[in-house]
């Protein structure tokens, strides 16, 4: 086939299947996570109530499953397969473990999701409406922990792809440095091989084997503080690919260079080492841990500003930079020069804005004892839907933009509905998330079906609860909408024939470039080395006294399936679930083999 | 490394602003003494509150002028008392744990808010100046009807304030020749002394007597009323004591049957 295009999919045509199938299962679980935000949304505000409130929970489950474990990490996989096979200019090592990793994936998130949706039907006993979080001694149905491990692992062996793949480079380039997007990639692999020791330590040391009747009980403090081991960084984890196209590819779309690779290599590197000894900021309100820890991870949270604050800095510097080369003057006039009709610019643009006000919602959370007013009110998801919800979940969607004609080798359906998409998600999150925030310093908590009560009413100082509600509601449904035009860009997309015009497959480069950044950047033992001595530091301590204190499997507690609604009910249901335990994993274990 | 002279003015002032963080963060807790809920209390067994001491029966205790104890159980989907009563002007400290999965314990509006986990007891130590009512939430998820799980927590006026308890052991029926007895048990939580006045009323009578209760005393008030004067038939009463009020039914008859006594 004769072609001019030096699309990636022409260069890497294998490749090019793997992160468009990376993707398109990212956007499955959007669309699924989608659809249950629009539900719990309209029920908790009470706009429109069609489930019964007890399921609500089941909604919010799957939504925040769906949303920041499958959406995010498919993406980030698609995103992070592409950054080393370009960036190194070579195909993955060996393509049977790359669909390997991903079946794996696959199968995994599939298992968690028919566990939790199992939740709305009464037919089986099987229900995993334990939220994002699995608090024991809340108890989800074996399948549903089973297939996040699966999950996990297939995360860590797409790690060792793509570190086979630079180790396979470096043997024909020993004296180079390692190109920046495939230096992110590894950086942000090594940070998530730590964090996720913790949930694995969880779920395979107590959650499973409790789950499965193996254990008693376990020890709900510890199991939360290795959830939160994982549960900090894991969100970096969703950030890091984010962050590396406001790197690669921001400064690209704005006309210019990225302005300083030594810099970005600085930020991911801090990432590495501090994203971790961090996760005990998640629980500055739990009993059973001294003031002293929960004062050395504040104090590891503070300084995990930095990167961010250094990332804003290079992310405005590279615009300007391409501003000024596209003939923008002045103080903020350059501003004008900026290509605002390109989704790909605009929407990452807005999701890096977003990012800011996230950072000082954030740094509210990270007070200690601020923390007070607003630890797990609707502050904090106004927060999170800033954070992962806009910077990253809008990035991913500008980014596609570029991306699907790259992987698929068609043009664009339409680039105004692309812009209208990401202008949309802006408009509809600053309504959405605004309230969010208000809402919960007036106390309004999270995660609850309905947020009114019996005895008193959450009064607002200005404004009210009808309209915090109304905000809420109309975010909601732009949101939706922005969704909506979403999909059909990218089903429009994959209905266009092969185009021969596409882009090139190209990122920034550096106005400072690698040369200026001093060696032991590239040096990843060293870092990975300080980041297990700062993890060590951060977390041996807590860990023993609370396993000092309650006990490795904790005092006797009860377990709640939680699809249980009659305390009364509970011994038998224990005593069934375990007995149906060896018959409900058994079909698992044939489809994984 | 070659830093842009723009780059390091922003990298001192954001090492600047994380430095101001921690520094108002350490004022918070060491100058204005915000305490972080800790590891200072013991760990407890979640199946065998019933036995504690503390948490057996959850309740608001009295420690020293203007200072109470709230020991609050929080289960699905109730906290445990409900409403929690305190006086204004005082220091409270919740100690609250739970029976079974974990559950929050968080007073609307304002920054008393801590997890409670099975197997420990969460302290905090807050201050109420003014009279007022709050809403208590559950703000972690706790199961299918954690959005019913609420309580209330009223801060009265100090003068309205008292823990007194009324308990009344009566006869329900005496024979017409016979004296009727109600046994007036009025506890005084508090410290202080309680005076106050113990009235019964009964058909149109109305008996009333002077008490004195010391801190953390039970004083007992009997009434003796001839059955005769009441006549025959069913009679209610009630016992007042300030705003406190129990009542019953006395039954006089002229002969009670005999299968009273095979029990």
């Amino acid at each position: 086939m004769m072609t001019m295009s030096n699309a990636y999919i022409e260069e890497f045509p294998a490749e090019a299947k793997v992160v468009r199938t990376a993707f398109y299962s990212a956007f499955l679980a959007l669309a699924l996570g989608g659809v249950f935000g629009i539900v719990q949304t309209l029920h908790r505000t009470g706009y429109y109530r069609f489930i019964d409130s007890a399921d609500y929970y089941t909604v919010l489950t799957a939504h925040g499953v769906f949303l920041v474990i499958s959406f995010t990490i498919f993406f980030l996989v698609g995103v992070f397969t592409w950054a080393v096979t370009t960036s190194l200019d070579r195909g993955l090592e060996d393509l049977r473990f790359t669909w390997g990793w991903y079946g794996l994936m696959a199968i995994g998130i599939t298992l968690s999701g028919v566990a939790i949706l199992a939740g709305f039907t009464d037919a089986t006993d099987i229900s995993a409406s334990v939220l994002f979080t699995f608090y024991a001694p809340l108890q989800g149905h074996p399948m549903f922990y089973l297939g996040l491990v699966l999950f996990v692992v297939g995360t860590w062996l797409a790690g060792a792809d793509w570190f086979r793949s630079w180790w396979a480079w470096k043997q024909e380039n020993p004296d180079e440095r390692i190109p920046l997007p495939t230096f992110m990639v590894l950086t942000t692999m090594l940070m998530w091989y730590i964090a996720t020791l913790g949930v694995a330590a969880a779920i395979l040391l107590f959650l499973l084997p409790w789950s499965l009747g193996l254990i008693d009980s376990v020890n709900p403090l510890l199991t939360r503080t290795l959830f939160w081991f994982f549960g900090h960084p894991v969100v970096y984890f969703w950030l890091m690919p984010a962050y590396m196209m406001w790197y690669v590819m921001l400064p690209k779309v704005s006309g210019g260079k990225l302005f300083s690779d030594p810099l970005a290599r600085v930020v991911f590197v801090l990432f590495l080492i501090l994203s971790v000894p961090t996760g005990i900021h998640h629980q500055y309100l739990d009993p059973g841990i001294a003031e002293g820890f929960k004062f050395i991870a504040m104090t590891n949270t503070m300084f995990l500003l930095l990167p961010s604050l250094l990332t804003a800095f290079t992310v405005v510097a590279s615009m300007e930079h391409g501003a000024r080369q596209r003939g923008g003057k002045g103080y903020f006039g350059w501003l004008k020069a900026l290509p605002w009709r390109d989704p790909v610019f605009t929407g990452m643009a807005l999701a890096g804005l977003m990012f800011a006000a996230a950072g000082f919602s954030g740094m509210i959370n990270a007070g200690m004892n601020i923390n007070y007013l607003v630890h797990n009110t609707f502050w904090v998801v106004g927060h999170f839907h800033l954070t992962v919800g806009t910077a990253v979940a809008l990035t991913f969607m500008a980014v596609t933009y570029w991306f699907l004609p790259q992987i698929t080798g068609k043009e664009l359906w339409s680039r105004s509905v692309a812009l209208g998409q990401v202008v949309l998600w802006f408009v509809g999150m600053t309504f959405m998330s605004n309230a969010m925030h208000r809402a919960g310093l007036l106390g309004v908590p999270r995660r609850t079906a309905e947020p009114q009560y019996e005895g008193f009413e959450f009064e607002a100082a200005v404004g009210s609860m009808g309209e915090l509600q109304a905000q809420i509601a109309l975010g909601g449904v732009l949101l939706t909408l922005s969704l909506v035009l979403f999909f059909a860009n990218v089903f429009g997309t994959a209905l266009n024939g092969r185009s021969d015009d596409l882009p090139a497959n190209e990122y920034a480069d550096a106005l400072s470039g690698p040369e200026d950044a001093p060696l032991v950047l590239d040096n990843l033992k060293l870092w990975t080395g300080i980041a297990i001595v700062l993890v060590i530091f951060a977390y041996t301590f807590p860990l023993l006294s609370i396993i000092d204190r309650g006990g490795l499997l904790g005092p006797e507690i009860i377990p709640l399936p939680v699809f249980i609604e009659s305390p009364a009910l509970l011994v038998g249901a224990v005593e069934q679930l375990t007995a149906g335990t060896l018959e409900s994993i058994r079909p698992v274990l044939e489809v994984s083999r | 490394m070659n830093i842009h002279t723009y780059e390091k003015v922003w990298l001192i002032g954001s090492m600047v602003l994380i430095v101001g963080f921690i520094v108002t963060v350490t004022y918070g807790a060491v100058g204005l003494g915000i305490a972080m809920v800790d590891d200072s209390e013991e760990t407890i067994e979640p199946t065998e509150l019933d036995e504690d001491e503390r948490f057996a029966e959850p309740r608001v205790e009295q420690v020293g002028e203007d200072e109470y104890e709230a020991y609050v159980v929080a289960q699905t989907f109730m906290f445990s008392p409900d409403p929690i009563e305190i006086p204004a002007g005082s220091e409270v400290t919740f100690h609250a744990t739970s029976r079974d999965v974990i559950h929050s314990f968080s007073v609307a509006g304002t920054n008393i808010n801590t997890m409670v986990i099975p197997g420990e007891v969460a302290t905090m130590t807050a201050e109420f100046d003014e009279p007022g009512e709050y809403g208590v939430v559950c703000n972690e998820y706790c199961g299918s009807g954690h959005h019913n799980m609420e309580g209330e927590l009223h801060v009265v006026p100090e003068d309205e304030f008292d823990m007194t308890e009324l308990e009344i052991e009566a006869d329900d029926e005496v024979e017409t020749g016979d004296e009727a007895t109600i046994e007036v048990d009025v506890e005084n939580r508090m410290l202080e002394a309680l005076e106050t006045t113990v009235t019964l009323e009964i058909g149109d009578e109305a008996l009333s007597e002077s008490v004195t209760v010391d801190g953390s005393e039970t004083e007992t008030t009997t009434f003796t009323i001839d059955a005769a004067d009441l006549g025959e038939g069913d009679h209610d009463w009630t016992v007042t004591v300030d705003d406190y009020e129990d009542g019953g039914t006395l039954t006089v008859a002229d002969e009670l049957e005999e299968d009273d006594d095979d029990e």
